[in-house]
């Protein structure tokens, strides 16, 4: 399953402003009655700024021209009150839309989080987590900056256009024709520019996310480049990233900020015609100065909106680029649903019936595996580096599904298991341990409800239990031990330590230790041997080692190399192969 | 705008005009254009009205008004689409400059500071930061310019005209001043608290990737869902929070100077009835202040947009600023391979990690570092890179400390397998020859004695293959070796190994250690192990407890005098028998 984001968008495509609409209208869901509040707030808010003007002139030629002052304050009464109108229209417009684009904001990013969250191991293994990151917090805002400042100017403009234009053709349809001439001109270009625009924008937001993948994975990774002396090289790979990001910018700024000069020049034009044509029309006899003079200044009322819809519609362009980036992540399925349960017949905990697995690339890991493991018993399972033990493991937890053939989980097709169910079972130690920034109480219950609302003193009690106090006492400060994901204040050791905890007192049926103690001394090892011969007897173990004190006490040890997976008789067996047996990694 | 550090006391001043003092140039430009393209939309009612003249008075020639309009409207759009071009490229210009900073700093930092810093709000600094900025650029810059010219220009006219009215209707613009300095100081906190949300906010996502294959193990989507949403709804409050000061602050603006309005026409209409003002001087004052009004507004909406940049540059600004440690050293000599530790201590916060730790490793030995875990056994090796400095003590090369050695050539000659893999999404040839310097030759040697060779040619593309990110689609034992090529590929004088045997297995261990004494024979090595076995014959073994060192020694002097090291020779007793007969 090929999981990677690559971006290359609906740039092909040619977007009406129908169409570029009708894709957002969807997160405008359950916004009905802002979406109406904030248009009749706009409304009432141009109204007021219409007739203030007009309120002014009625008073100067009945009040001020005839000396009657009570008149004037009658009216500035009347003007202080549509003010103070336009004052609480525009607050409620601009509160509602705000709010509109926040709760937008909002719930995209918890859309694509969750997606996050429901896309198998595999997507992740694909996708640069710099990327990720700025498409949940990047093109996110793009959308929210439409939504809570362009968009209701951008429905109001439009519908100032709409009445001045009618408005216009009722008064001289030829000469109302001739003056909206220019904005057929401009919608024309509009159509053809659009989607240059909206690619130029998706390149600028994706070379945004992939100079963050950039900076993402220098900063996780700092300590290799200060010791390797290659801070010149952070500084070069990062300025390559941030001079394609600021090309690419550039030519979206450039591409973006043609609207605006091509809808003024439309603007002249159309004064230019409506000056030609109405002197030509006055000359003829058919109209006069007064009217032309009119006229002009309606052209106004027409073109300054669409002026305004110009620099919208570059942000809408905006917009749709970012969404595209998002929409790309929303559409992804992962191809690891729950399928329906049915019985398989397997008389072992987890059997492997005729497994394959080959990972994206083509690399064939697994062939026709036939393995069974035995509930209560241990299995270790031992090879070259790279012959596939994790990838065993891997399976055996479902992190990702055999491209051919069937993992048996008790009885049950291991993909027929719901995600609760097949966690409860299985516990994973996996090889490089994964710490949340927190505390160590936070980490040993990472993932674990039933001890969750547990006081430390109960928690001491379970963990006395499962006989790992002597582990915790490792750490000084116990269970308020501070840990941080990135950051070497506790040992890689330490977070094995912490991550052991974590899998045992869960109690699952099935434990599986992918080198879960290789940086663990073997005195403290020794240690874990015992914990782990306390567990319940029906508890499965599986052991992921090179080091051979680790799987001594192994029921079973399976040699893995080169697609196969060969029991060995015994300890001196699997040592002959795994020594001096054929090796092809 | 001076603010405090509250970490350092010491006083910080972030003023995004200064940050613009470098662009003046462009910025000129950009305002020259401002002011052309505006003023030319003047003209065009200009155009209109002498030519409505001239036609009733009979001398209208059609071709000069279009030909004149036409070049108008022309040179409009030339300036207009200039001005935007200008715009973008000053503002995308700051951007990059300001990134590039940004990181040229932080590439002079050490390591301790980035582990400081957090990574993740670097991340935000480097890229929301720098965006309000550039938005400030974009877009306030040129608008706030000439709003300001308008603002000047239109309020001399008005007191020109009568400055009784026009005091009484300027009394406005401090109104407005004071408003918006209230306000702005209120939501620059807001911005700054919007930014700390987005930190988390990559915080918990780069959490959740990294941990995807735990979290998936451990079903708890859900949880990390929750943590998320903690973090949106933090953003989300913060953004109602400014969203409700913004929405006051425009309708109140708009209303003070529509009051201004109504000053007119009640003051100027009883000016005008009393005869002390011309009802021309009325229709003028009206129409400026329209003129006024507009740049008001403009500079009422811009703030945002400024709040935003300022509390963004304060963030940056920060990091920029900060203290970088100069590097001391003057030494490029090539290494003998002697190493010197004395008495050194090393603690973070209380936390004691390393105890007056002392040892001497002659050049050409083997040193192996054993101890349990949390021992400060990495920390020791970090100590030898120069990734973590003593708290006291003193670590030398060659009986000089570590600090006059320029690092640069330090960490040429010092090669360090960290523990934890770290690949690059890279190709492989890159991850190895990871240092500037490496030649071929010494890639080859390094493959080869880190047992790649049949790794590296099973892939299509050798060398040129890109690994992804995380080093997801290679074993632990495959990354531990590429990051033993990396380090030998600088054909180190001493090579740092941290748990190298952890990963590998057995048969591949002996071989690449064997090849490493063959092909590197005159390596000072220095190894922290777990593993007995694979030390017996070194020079020294170093037993590293709590970290402070109990025991030095041979493994025979050691077997003699140590019972802890004696207890973790047992503790690998049982399978030692198996592996002596291999």
């Amino acid at each position: 399953m090929n999981y990677t984001l690559n971006s290359s968008g609906l740039s092909g495509e040619k977007v009406t402003l129908g169409m570029a609409l009708k894709r957002l209208v969807p997160f405008l869901a359950g916004e009905k009655k802002n979406v109406i509040v904030a248009f009749t707030a706009i409304i009432v808010n141009s109204s007021s700024n219409l007739l203030g003007p007009i309120i002014i002139g009625f008073t100067v030629d009945h009040y001020i021209q005839t000396k009657d002052f009570n008149g004037v304050l009658m009216y500035s009464a009347l003007l202080l009150c549509i003010y103070a109108a336009g004052l609480v229209a525009s607050y409620i417009q601009t509160i509602t839309m705000g709010g509109v684009g926040r709760r937008v904001l909002f719930n995209l990013r918890n859309a694509v989080f969750t997606k996050l969250q429901e896309l198998p191991v595999a997507f992740f293994n694909q996708n640069k987590a710099g990327d990720l990151i700025s498409r949940i917090n990047n093109d996110t805002d793009k959308l929210n900056q439409f939504f809570a400042q362009a968009l209701m100017q951008f429905v109001g403009n439009f519908f100032l256009i709409l009445g001045a234009g009618m408005f216009l053709l009722t008064l001289n349809i030829r000469l109302g024709g001739a003056a909206l001439l220019p904005a057929l001109g401009v919608l024309i270009a509009t159509q053809l520019l659009s989607a240059w625009v909206k690619r130029k924008n998706l390149e600028s937001l994706q070379s945004l996310g992939g100079m963050s993948a950039e900076i993402q994975e220098s900063l996780e990774n700092f300590k290799v480049i200060v010791a390797f002396n290659r801070l010149d090289y952070f500084r070069k790979k990062f300025n390559e990233a941030n001079e394609k990001n600021y090309t690419a910018s550039v030519g979206a700024g450039v591409a973006s900020n043609i609207f605006v000069p091509i809808y003024g020049l439309a603007s002249n034009i159309a004064q230019l015609i409506v000056l030609s044509f109405g002197i030509y029309l006055i000359s003829a006899g058919n109209f006069t100065i007064g009217l032309l003079i009119g006229f002009l200044l309606y052209v106004n009322s027409f073109y300054n909106p669409l002026r305004q819809l110009g620099s919208l519609w570059a942000s809408l362009q905006l917009a749709l680029a970012a969404l595209d980036r998002i929409s790309e992540v929303l559409a992804l399925k992962s191809n690891m649903v729950v399928i329906p349960s049915h019985h398989v017949k397997s008389e072992f905990l987890m059997e492997f019936k005729n497994v394959t697995f080959g990972y994206p690339n083509g690399k064939i890991v697994l062939k026709n595996i036939e393995l069974g493991f035995k509930k209560g018993h241990t299995y270790a399972l031992v090879g070259p580096t790279g012959g596939g033990k994790t990838t065993t493991a891997s399976l055996m937890a479902r992190l990702y599904d055999p491209t051919e053939g069937t993992v048996v989980l008790d009885g049950k097709d291991i993909r027929s298991y719901d995600p609760a169910e097949r966690a409860k079972k299985i516990g994973f130690i996996l090889q490089e341990p994964f710490l949340f920034t927190g505390t160590l109480r936070e980490n040993i219950l990472y993932g674990n409800a039933k001890y969750l609302h547990y006081t430390n003193e109960e928690l001491r009690e379970i963990l006395e239990q499962h006989s790992l106090s002597k582990l915790l006492a490792r750490f000084e400060q116990g269970l308020d031990t501070k840990i941080a994901t990135s950051g070497d204040a506790i040992s890689l050791g330490q977070k094995q330590l912490i991550a052991f905890i974590r899998a045992v007192i869960r109690e699952p049926e099935m434990l599986i230790l992918d080198e879960a103690t290789a940086n663990i001394d073997t005195v403290t090892e020794q240690l874990l041997d015992e914990i782990l011969n306390k567990l319940p007897k029906q508890t499965t173990k599986i052991i992921i080692a090179h080091r051979l004190n680790t799987i001594n006490n192994a029921d079973q040890i399976c040699f893995v190399n080169a697609g196969e997976i060969t029991p060995a008789g015994s300890m001196e067996h699997a040592l002959e192969l795994l020594l001096h047996g054929k090796r092809k990694s | 705008m001076a603010a405090r550090n509250p970490k350092t006391g010491k006083p910080t001043e972030a003023s995004l005009f200064g940050l613009l003092k470098p662009y003046a140039f462009l910025i000129s430009l950009l305002v020259l254009m401002t002011i052309l393209s505006n003023g030319l939309n003047l003209a065009v009612p200009q155009i209109v009205a002498s030519a409505v003249d001239s036609f009733t008075k009979g001398n209208f020639v059609l071709t000069t008004v279009i030909i004149e309009f036409f070049l108008v409207a022309l040179s409009i759009f030339i300036f207009t689409y200039l001005q935007n071009i200008v715009q973008t490229y000053a503002s995308e210009r700051v951007a990059r400059d300001l990134r590039t900073d940004l990181a040229a700093k932080i590439s002079v930092q050490d390591y301790a500071y980035i582990q400081r810093a957090n990574p993740a709000k670097l991340l935000t600094n480097l890229t929301s930061d720098v965006d309000a900025i550039k938005s400030f650029v974009a877009q306030a810059i040129a608008s706030i310019i000439s709003s300001a010219f308008l603002i000047i220009g239109a309020s001399v006219l008005l007191l020109l005209i009568n400055w009784r009215l026009a005091l009484a209707v300027l009394i406005t613009v401090p109104l407005i001043a004071t408003v918006f300095y209230i306000v702005l100081g209120k939501v620059r906190k807001l911005f700054r608290k919007q930014q700390e949300a987005i930190d988390w906010l990559n915080k918990v996502i780069n959490e959740s990737i990294l941990g995807s294959a735990l979290i998936r193990l451990l079903n708890s989507q859900q949880y990390e869902y929750q943590k998320f949403l903690a973090a949106n709804t933090e953003a989300k409050n913060i953004g109602f929070s400014i969203l409700r000061l913004f929405a006051s602050l425009i309708p109140v603006i708009t209303f003070v100077t529509n009051f201004a309005t109504l000053t007119i026409l009640t003051l100027g209409g009883h000016f005008v009835i009393t005869g002390s003002m011309s009802l021309g001087d009325f229709t003028a004052f009206n129409s400026y202040l329209a003129i006024l009004i507009f740049p008001i507004l403009i500079i009422g909406f811009m703030s945002n947009v400024i709040a935003q940049a300022q509390a963004s540059y304060q963030r940056i600004f920060e990091v920029i600023k900060a203290e970088h440690r100069k590097d001391t050293g003057h030494l490029t000599a090539k290494l003998h391979g002697d190493i010197e530790v004395k008495n050194v201590f090393v603690t973070f916060g209380e936390k004691m990690a390393l105890k007056d730790v002392s040892f001497t490793a002659k050049a050409k030995t083997k040193t192996a570092i054993i101890g349990p875990t949390a021992a400060g056994k990495t920390q020791l090796l970090y100590l030898l890179t120069g990734l973590l400095e003593p708290t006291s003590g003193l670590v030398e090369y060659d009986h000089k400390p570590i600090d006059q050695y320029v690092k640069q050539s330090l960490h040429q000659q010092v090669g360090f397998v960290f523990q934890d893999s770290i690949i690059f999404n890279l190709t492989l040839r890159e991850n190895i020859a990871f240092s500037n310097t490496v030649k071929d030759k010494d890639i080859e040697k390094a493959i080869d004695t880190a047992e790649l060779r049949d790794f590296i040619e099973a892939f299509p593309q050798k060398l040129d293959t890109v690994v992804s990110e995380r080093g997801t689609s290679l074993s632990g034992g495959q990354k531990q070796r590429i990051m033993l090529a990396r380090a030998l590929a600088l054909n180190p004088k001493i090579l740092l190994l941290d748990d190298f045997t952890a990963r590998v297995d057995t048969q591949t261990e002996q071989k690449v250690l064997k090849n490493v004494q063959k092909n590197y024979p005159d390596i000072t090595l220095v190894s922290v192990t777990q593993k007995i076995s694979s030390i017996e014959h070194y020079d020294q073994i170093i037993l590293l407890m709590e970290g402070e060192i109990l025991a030095i020694g041979t493994h025979h002097e050691l077997m003699q005098k140590s019972p802890e090291y004696v207890q973790i020779f047992n503790s690998q007793q049982s399978t030692n028998n198996y592996e002596l007969h291999s």
